[in-house]
């Protein structure tokens, strides 16, 4: 099981990237964020690009900033680091906590947030977390940078809105109200797998924010960005938020699950949700 | 008495160098000249080859079949009535019968470019009809995967007791359907081999990942017409077997025949889609199970169908009437079972060929039998346990010959049923059920029993009438001239700790300490001949073999020891490492010094076969030591999405003498989260086009820390009456009842809610099935 | 088509050509002969062959030597001579924490990455942290064991 012929380049900056990808003529070339992903698909010839861009020691891409109003992570931070809380955390744990689940820690260390948003597995954690949270993607292409909610970001599955000559730069996470919740539930038959079902809920009443994702539906995480209504009157979920009222959704959202497939994604939400009203 | 002998708690003599990382598996080895070999294997299910299409600039780099001329392909024999033989070459003829088959083999400097080679290869497939599953190979008319036999069925087996008395006055009768998953073994290391010819010997030297060292090599001689002196098979380090390796592959032959052909080494190293995809089959069998009882739960009889899906082909020596016929055999398991009328059908399809997987067939009558068990019980509402005892058999009873001609040894099982009762708090768990669960969760407990036929032998294997019958096992010991001890044996240890428990045996005889014993085990070249370690023989007949053997020795060492101490020989004891006589002792190691160096001081009464020796031994009574075991669980299920939770586990077992708890505990845990593996989570569908769907350990789940409990175990011993030192064998039982006692615990758990689950691996999407099911029959 | 990567290899200076797509574990068995980083899945899923970078353990089998250019690596062979280890070592033969042994230096070296991380880690914790790790010989019984006891022998040596 080893991967097949392709070349490799470690570019120091983000244009000597962006030249390599743009530039390749017939060649194929791949973004290597971690690889955490594209290693395996490597290995087993899922993919044989003819090009590796290896942007993981780009420094724009590994930078930590706070703008004011959101923390932007460069997409080659890793799992790890979010987790360890290297990182400034402006979600009330929110972040660490998604980061901490994912595959395993010998995997999170090498594994990158831009990497995983960029690979668009619906299974993943991200797409569906930053979806919940709110935050954006920061492209950069061979005419400029562009931000594109993470929300819109992910068309499909392994599928998002960005060109072969496009780099996912950052990842833009809008800092929470100190008593925003956020409740997160994820479905899998064992710790690290990926999921067969995520509800990701968050109500940050000071910012007017009541959203909900459905995640891991076999296509782009489902985004219910006015849930106010559905979470009760107020906006305070409650009671009222029930299995039923989860299910509703599920079967009002766009997705090719089957029922029992449904059900479970409707007990995430739920679940999701009961952590929020706790 | 020995500290270090027989029942000692001893840590692994072998554990030092894999824990620096100093193992030596096959795919380490660093040899000059080594090529390393890809296969390409058929990517559809079924199939005639109309051409294969090799580039010019590789074609002397790639094999197929037709390259391969004289080599035989496998057709082992069984004699059961009727059995079908089938053609399994090691490359592909004419037909593939399975996806994953091997068509082509590929040798390149490096495994990459060896893949690259495979990619480069272009075959002309006329797809036939594809059989994949047992309903649609054997309706009537169905494409015949090997033409000659007129069906799609290697065997029938049955029995015909006249139930129809019992069943017209029977007060109680359950029906149920069983199916549990195809699965496969998954040892961490994958087979693996490397081959070359070494001409000063004359010889094909094979290393390779195998627990039967001494079978590949009968194996390859004959399908490659070599004399079997000509051929040599090292097992060096093998990372773990559960049976996948006690086979000749078909790998092993190819790459043989490649080192041979191409005068260098070559070498073969499976990598996971290889051995989840095209390697490694088991488990798949289907029940059709009617139960006759009394009130009180006493089965009168019982009226069973199996239908094992063994895949395309048998596998050399074991063939595919194993697992149906073993089935068959052991529905009694640990009961006094008086009337049983049984069909087995071992039926081919377009999947991998089966191999033997620890616990072989039990895993599967294990969970029909104890399914049935609890449903008799849920019946006539009664607790599971209590039918347990109307029906086990009961030590006064012991030896006892079951109906189905199995001689249960010894053994007291209902005080193992009682043990497993209460190791698992049973009372405690209906008052906890009583009250609920704050998460909403169900609790459940559930319990399975059964019976491994350990170490059964030449009057067993016998009746298969399969290529290779196990017999006599020997061992080769020598005492060396500092006194240590070589023990040389057939059987391989690839886990099992024998480089620990075997010098723990020859403690035993001679005293001498394990520190100062070498197992030398896995080499053709060395070890007197055994057909390998499987059928958890090796501690039972290795073992015995050591010990005759070193009694030999003893006998020895006490006749040039007497002579030194100046006493008579039947005055002299060895022990403790030493020849112990009225008036004085002498260590081994100065009566060795003697015997190598100073031949000048040996008595005249010396026996000239010195210090070494090669004795034999085979049980009294081999139709085996059987271990027996209740495995109890306690489970939550989480009827919102289908999650099973084992919160705890318990395992009772009696497999006799132990030779060392530590290793008995070790071999148990590990079974037993195989069998979590089989009862929850590992399964390999394949679709309707006989694709595997599980290719990576991404789609087959494997039981991880946070799924397999901190097992507890509670140890019997009634040691064998028909074995040296009372041994049974402990290596595969653990592995027979997790997913009967697991589902008992699930359906006890649904049982309020209706709900039954009869199918392995008991997934989310299963359990919600059955929920739906139950809400449905209600409606 | 090769490219060179200089990296550090148990404490040593390694400079050499590699392929592109060869992984590192391929790199440390077949170059460097250390044959002690096992494979088992090849697709990041099994642990087995769990090495050290930059203090780290990551996967070797699904990240490319190439893309190490300039880390520090440690394998099981490295381990010899380290304390924390040699504890490991000993806690798991008295556990019976190995079987085959094919497992065990992917293993050992996240168990000590557990001890080293979280010297307060339960059982629960403890087994989340291995979820990465397969074993298929020990039900993982010996192993979770012989990181408890580590954990608590350190804890009462600290305390004393």
């Amino acid at each position: 099981m080893k991967a097949a012929k392709f070349d490799y380049e470690r570019p120091a900056d983000l244009d000597g990237a962006l030249r390599l990808l743009g530039g390749g003529g017939d060649v194929y070339a791949k973004v290597l964020a971690g690889g955490q992903s594209l290693g395996p698909m490597l290995n087993l010839r899922l993919a044989q690009p003819g090009l590796l861009v290896d942007v993981t020691r780009i420094p724009e891409l590994t930078r930590v900033e706070d703008d004011g109003e959101a923390l932007v992570l460069g997409a080659c931070v890793t799992h790890a680091m979010i987790e360890d809380g290297k990182v400034p955390d402006v979600t009330g744990g929110a972040l660490p906590s998604v980061a901490g689940a994912i595959a395993y820690r010998g995997v999170r260390n090498r594994g990158t947030i831009g990497g995983s948003v960029a690979h668009a597995d619906p299974a993943a954690d991200w797409p569906t977390a930053l979806s919940a949270l709110g935050a954006e993607a920061v492209v950069r292409g061979p005419s400029g940078s562009r931000t594109v909610p993470v929300s819109e970001f992910i068309v499909g599955v392994f599928e998002t809105v960005m060109g072969e000559d496009e780099i996912l730069e950052a990842i833009r996470i809008p800092k929470l109200s100190a008593d925003a919740r956020w409740g997160y539930y994820k479905v899998c038959r064992k710790p690290g797998e990926f999921a067969d079902a995520i509800g990701a809920v968050l109500v940050d009443a000071e910012h007017s924010v009541h959203r909900l994702v459905i995640g891991a539906t076999n296509a782009a995480p489902v985004t219910i960005a006015d849930a106010a209504e559905v979470l009760g009157g107020n906006g305070v979920p409650g009671a009222s938020f029930d299995l039923d009222a989860a299910r509703r959704l599920v079967d009002g959202a766009d997705t090719n699950l089957d029922d029992m497939e449904r059900h479970i994604h409707a007990v995430a939400l739920k679940r999701a949700v009961e952590q929020v009203a706790k | 008495m020995s500290t270090k002998g027989i029942g000692a708690r001893l840590t692994r003599k072998e554990d030092g160098r894999y824990m620096r990382g100093r193992g030596n598996f096959v795919g380490d080895m660093a040899m000059s000249g080594l090529k390393e070999v890809a296969f390409l294997r058929s990517p559809v299910a079924h199939a005639k080859i109309e051409g294969i299409e090799i580039p010019d600039a590789i074609r002397a780099r790639v094999f197929h079949n037709a390259d391969m001329k004289g080599v035989r392909p496998m057709r082992p024999a069984a004699s059961l009535p009727g059995f079908k033989q089938s053609d399994f070459p090691a490359l592909a003829a004419d037909k593939v019968r399975y996806v994953g088959e091997m068509i082509a083999a590929c040798v390149a400097d490096t495994r990459a470019e060896a893949e690259d080679l495979v990619e480069q290869i272009i075959v002309d497939f006329d797809e036939l009809p594809v059989l994949a599953n047992i309903v649609d190979a054997q309706k009537p008319g169905a494409t015949l995967i090997h033409e000659e036999w007129g069906d799609n069925v290697f065997v029938v087996t049955s029995r015909d007791d006249d139930i129809d008395a019992v069943a017209k006055t029977a007060p109680v009768k359950v029906t149920r359907t069983y199916d549990m998953a195809r699965q496969t073994m998954n040892p961490m290391e994958g087979a693996g081999c490397l081959a070359y010819w070494d001409e000063r010997m004359g010889q094909l030297v094979l290393y390779s990942s195998t627990q039967a060292p001494h079978l590949i090599r009968t194996g390859l001689a004959e399908h490659l017409e070599l004399e079997q002196r000509q051929v040599r098979v090292i097992a060096p380090d093998v990372g773990g077997g559960f049976g996948y390796k006690c086979i000749m592959q078909p790998e092993e032959l190819a790459v043989a025949w490649l080192a041979i052909k191409l005068g260098h080494p070559v070498r073969w190293v499976q990598d996971r889609r290889e051995h989840l995809v095209a390697c490694a089959n088991s488990r798949q069998h289907h029940y059709q199970v009617t139960a006759y009882a009394d009130e009180k739960g006493r089965i009168l009889a019982t009226d069973v169908e199996v239908t094992v899906d063994v895949g395309a082909y048998s596998v050399w020596p074991f063939t595919a009437v194993l697992e149906a016929s073993m089935a068959g055999g052991n529905l009694a398991g640990p009961y006094g079972l008086e009337v049983c009328r049984y069909k087995t059908f071992s039926v081919a399809t377009n999947k991998p060929p089966f191999i033997p997987y620890r616990g072989v067939a039990r895993a599967g009558v294990c969970f029909a039998t104890e399914l049935t068990v609890d449903a008799i019980a849920r019946e006539i509402g009664r607790e599971p346990h209590e039918v347990r005892f109307e029906n086990l058999v009961t030590p006064d009873m012991m030896p006892y010959t079951n109906i189905l001609n199995k001689h249960l040894d010894s053994g007291d099982y209902p005080e193992c049923l009682r043990r497993a009762v209460d190791g698992i708090g049973l009372e405690a768990v209906r008052e906890r059920q009583a009250k609920g669960e704050e998460d909403g969760r169900m609790v459940g407990v559930g319990i399975g029993m059964f019976t491994e036929q350990t170490a059964h032998g030449t009057s067993v294997f016998s009746g298969f009438g399969i290529p290779l019958i196990p017999g006599f096992e020997q061992a080769k010991c020598r005492v060396t001239p500092d006194g240590g001890l070589e023990i040389y044996i057939g059987v391989h240890s690839h886990g099992q700790g024998m480089e620990t428990t075997m010098a723990q045996v020859a403690n035993e005889i001679l005293g001498i300490d394990p520190d100062l014993i070498t197992v030398v085990h896995g080499d053709t070249g060395s070890s007197p001949y055994s057909t390998g370690s499987y059928a958890s023989r090796a501690a039972v007949m290795a073992g015995g073999a050591i010990s005759r053997t070193c009694k030999v020795l003893a006998e020895r060492l006490g006749i040039i020891g007497a002579h030194l101490l100046q006493c008579g020989h039947h005055e002299v004891e060895v022990r403790d490492g030493k020849v112990v006589g009225p008036r004085g002792e002498v260590s081994i190691a100065d009566v060795a010094k003697i015997w190598y160096l100073n031949p000048d001081q040996l008595p005249d009464d010396a026996d000239p076969g010195g210090l070494e020796a090669t004795g034999g031994y085979k049980p009294k009574v081999d139709t085996g030591s059987f271990t027996y075991s209740a495995h109890a669980a306690v489970v939550a299920v989480d009827v919102e999405i289908g999650a099973v939770e084992l919160l705890d586990y318990v395992v009772v077992e009696d497999c006799g003498t132990m030779i060392n708890p530590l290793v008995v505990e070790g071999q148990t845990f590990g079974g037993t989260a195989q069998g979590i593996g089989t009862g929850l989570y590992e399964e390999s569908p394949y679709d309707d086009n006989g694709q595997p769907l599980a290719s990576t350990f991404m789609d087959y789940i494997m039981p991880g820390a946070t799924e397999v409990p901190d097992i507890r175990m509670v140890h019997m011993e009634t040691p064998s009456p028909y074995t040296d030192h009372g041994i049974k064998g402990a290596g595969e039982t653990a592995a027979i009842a997790p997913a009967a006692a697991i589902a008992n615990a699930v359906n006890d758990a649904l049982r309020g809610l209706g709900a039954e689950i009869n199918e392995t691996p008991m997934s989310p999407r299963r359990v919600l099935a059955a929920l739906a099911g139950a809400r449905k029959a209600a409606e | 088509m090769k490219k060179t990567v200089n990296l550090t290899i148990n404490g040593r200076s390694v400079t050499a050509e590699v392929e592109p797509r060869t992984h590192l574990a391929d790199f440390l068995r077949d170059d460097q002969r250390l044959t002690g980083t096992h494979l088992g899945c090849e697709h990041g899923v099994c642990g087995a062959c769990t090495v050290i970078m930059d203090g780290e353990p990551v996967r070797s089998c699904i990240n490319f030597a190439v893309a190490c250019d300039g880390t520090d690596v440690r394998t099981i062979e490295d381990f010899d001579d380290d304390e924390l280890m040699a504890h490991l070592r000993q806690a798991f033969t008295e556990e019976h924490g190995l079987q085959c042994g094919y497992c065990t230096p992917g293993m050992l070296i996240m168990a000590r990455d557990i001890i080293a991380r979280l010297p307060d880690a339960d059982e629960s914790r403890i087994r989340l942290e291995l979820s990465g790790n397969l074993c298929r010989c020990t039900g993982y019984v010996g192993i979770v064991r012989a990181i408890r006891r580590v954990l608590a022998e350190r804890k009462e040596v600290a305390s004393v």
